[in-house]
């Protein structure tokens, strides 16, 4: 008896999503913070006495570019008189919004697509033709639609998130271990325990990896939205300033958004180890 | 006084689009991986089961455990044919099968949750069975905090935990170290002989299989049937130096003597399949 056996290679995943590796969790968070700091304050410091000396030295306009202790009084006035904190929260609300009725569409629904083939099959087209549409291209459309209020605000900001935490849904689901599966049906689990219980918990680092991708461009997207047609936000305060020629108040805005994203990235990182906690060999006992 | 009943069983797979086998010369997209395999096991019987690597002895297990439907032929339990998962078998896999995200206590939680145990009850039977197998002091770490061979303490100690009636096991310890494996080995049958539950123990470790059984299941190579069934007679509870016996010597000598031909056929399929490859 002669035997050959021919196997085209394995298809990989469009994303090559895997885990953080275990070696990049070695060091805590709080000294990884810390040492980025030390290593990259010098820069900062520098950039920020540039923008000091260069207006007031005349090298540039300072009516474009205002030195930074006028940024920062400005911003200090707007925090006091507490406009600074009603455009953040609004700015805020509409991406909340827009994000958390993304998660609420893109979780069951990537569920869903990556568990039956059939179903990822039939709406894969779609997905692949919507995702390529930028939200920045369907605000008018929102706006023609939704009318100039919070709902094409929390259009776009939805758009922006849906598909990145859609397909990380997708491939989280996927990346499910098959042994794992096999197991669970061994005990016994029911097609809605085998949902949640083992392939929802086997998607969840994928999800968030997703959800962190899509804050942020939830949030950029309001701001952008906000520029075109609001009265209200981070994104409107920019603007507005900008075309007042309040250029303090223009960069305090830009200065309010930087330190926003940075904090919130912050966060999401945080979340996300929360999230993978039990993905960390810190000790292994005897055998 | 029968538990486990397989007869006729046959199997056949339909490979993937663009995967082809070729037998005597006539490629196909069908592979036969079990041709007529019968086996009758008995309450409370350690069966182990050896045979080239690639003849079907996972599949068989899969048959049993009613992950996988046979082509034709049946496997029962107590006489019943099985078609889904029964709730009185356990499966324990080579790769321990643990969930990552759960705890050794969670893991061991996890068979009795989905049968709808409550909290209470479960974790309390849980720790029982995790200390059963040494693990006390452990409940709350992940399973990429132990080691090998405490993830697969930690997976047999779920299995058990439902009180199975057959377990199943596949390789299950043929990735730990050989000293781990021998613990292994003497603690699982030091719990067996408590709980006498039916055992089909698929190895490739000729010693391993006869130290653990009352019979050594000899399968061909692919398609696989049983080819012998060789019973051991050692005394029970057995030590592990029982393997330095005449007697072990002796059924080491019949188990390789009715593997070799098996093995090297496997052989030779796999070297002309390569041969093909290149
Ligand atoms: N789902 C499947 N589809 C196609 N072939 C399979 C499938 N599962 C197993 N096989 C084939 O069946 C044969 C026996 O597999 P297996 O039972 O895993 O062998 P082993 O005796 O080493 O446990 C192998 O050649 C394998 O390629
Ligand atoms: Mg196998």
């Amino acid at each position: 008896m002669s035997l050959t056996i021919d196997q085209s290679p394995p298809i990989r995943n469009a994303l090559g999503f895997r885990r953080r590796s275990k070696a990049t969790k070695a060091p805590t968070a709080l000294s990884e913070t810390f040492s980025t700091l030390t290593i990259g304050l010098p820069a900062l410091i520098a950039f920020a006495l540039l923008w000091e000396v260069a207006p007031r030295a005349g090298w540039i306009n300072a009516l474009f570019f205002p030195p930074l202790s006028r940024v920062l009084a400005t911003l200090w006035e707007m925090i006091m008189s507490g406009q600074l904190g009603e455009h953040i929260g609004i700015s805020l609300q509409r991406a909340a919004a827009g994000f958390v009725l993304a998660v609420v569409i893109a979780v069951p629904l990537g569920l869903l697509m990556g568990r039956y083939s059939l179903f990822e099959k039939a709406s894969d087209f779609l997905v692949q033709t919507l995702r390529n549409t930028s939200q920045f291209a369907l605000l008018p459309v929102f706006i023609l639609v939704l009318g100039i209020g919070e709902a094409s605000k929390i259009a776009i900001t939805f758009y922006a998130a849906v598909f990145f935490l859609l397909i990380n849904t997708i491939v989280g689901v996927k990346s499910a271990d098959p042994l794992l599966i096999k197991a669970a049906r061994s005990m016994g689990t029911s097609d809605w325990n085998m949902f949640k219980k083992v392939i929802f918990p086997s998607a969840i680092p994928s999800i968030v990896a997703g959800a962190r991708l899509g804050v942020k461009t939830s949030l950029f997207s309001v701001i952008a939205a906000e520029m075109l047609a609001a009265q209200s936000g981070i994104g409107y305060l920019i603007q507005h300033s900008s075309l007042m020629l309040e250029t303090d108040r223009m960069y305090a805005g830009i200065l309010t958004l930087t330190i926003i994203g940075l904090l919130l990235n912050y966060l999401l990182v945080a979340g996300e180890r929360r999230a993978t906690h039990w993905h960390s060999s810190a000790d292994s006992g005897p055998n | 006084m029968e538990r486990i009943a397989v007869s006729e069983l046959r199997k056949t797979f339909t490979l993937k689009p663009g995967q082809t086998i070729t037998v005597d010369g006539i490629t196909s997209n069908r592979i036969a991986v079990l041709d007529g395999v019968d086996l009758t096991i008995n309450r409370g019987e350690f069966i182990t089961v050896v045979g080239p690597s690639g003849s079907g002895k996972s599949v068989l297990l899969d048959v049993i455990a009613g992950l996988t439907e046979a082509t034709s032929g049946i496997a029962t339990i107590d006489g019943l044919h099985v078609t889904k998962p029964h709730a009185r078998t356990a499966y324990v896999f080579q790769q321990y099968a643990l969930f990552p995200w759960r705890t050794a206590l969670q893991n061991v939680e996890y068979a009795l949750e989905v049968r709808g145990v409550a909290t209470a009850e479960r974790r309390e039977k849980a720790r029982y069975f995790l200390h059963l197998f040494g693990l006390k002091g452990f409940e709350d770490r992940f399973p990429s905090q132990l080691s090998g061979g405490m993830q697969q303490r930690v997976a047999i100690a779920r299995a058990l935990s439902t009180d199975p009636q057959v377990l199943l096991m596949d390789e299950p310890f043929a990735a730990l170290d050989a000293q781990t494996r021998d613990i292994l080995q003497s603690e699982l049958l030091r719990i067996w002989e408590q709980i006498k539950t039916t055992v089909v123990f698929v190895t490739h470790s000729i010693d391993e299989a006869i130290y653990l059984a009352d019979r050594v299941v000899v399968m061909t190579a692919r398609p696989a049937r049983v080819k012998e069934i060789i019973d051991i007679d050692l005394s029970r509870p057995r030590e592990l130096d029982v393997r330095n016996s005449d007697a072990f010597n002796t059924y080491r000598g019949r188990v390789w003597e009715s593997l070799r031909d098996e093995v090297s056929k496997a052989q030779r399929d796999w070297a002309l399949a390569s041969s093909y490859a290149n």
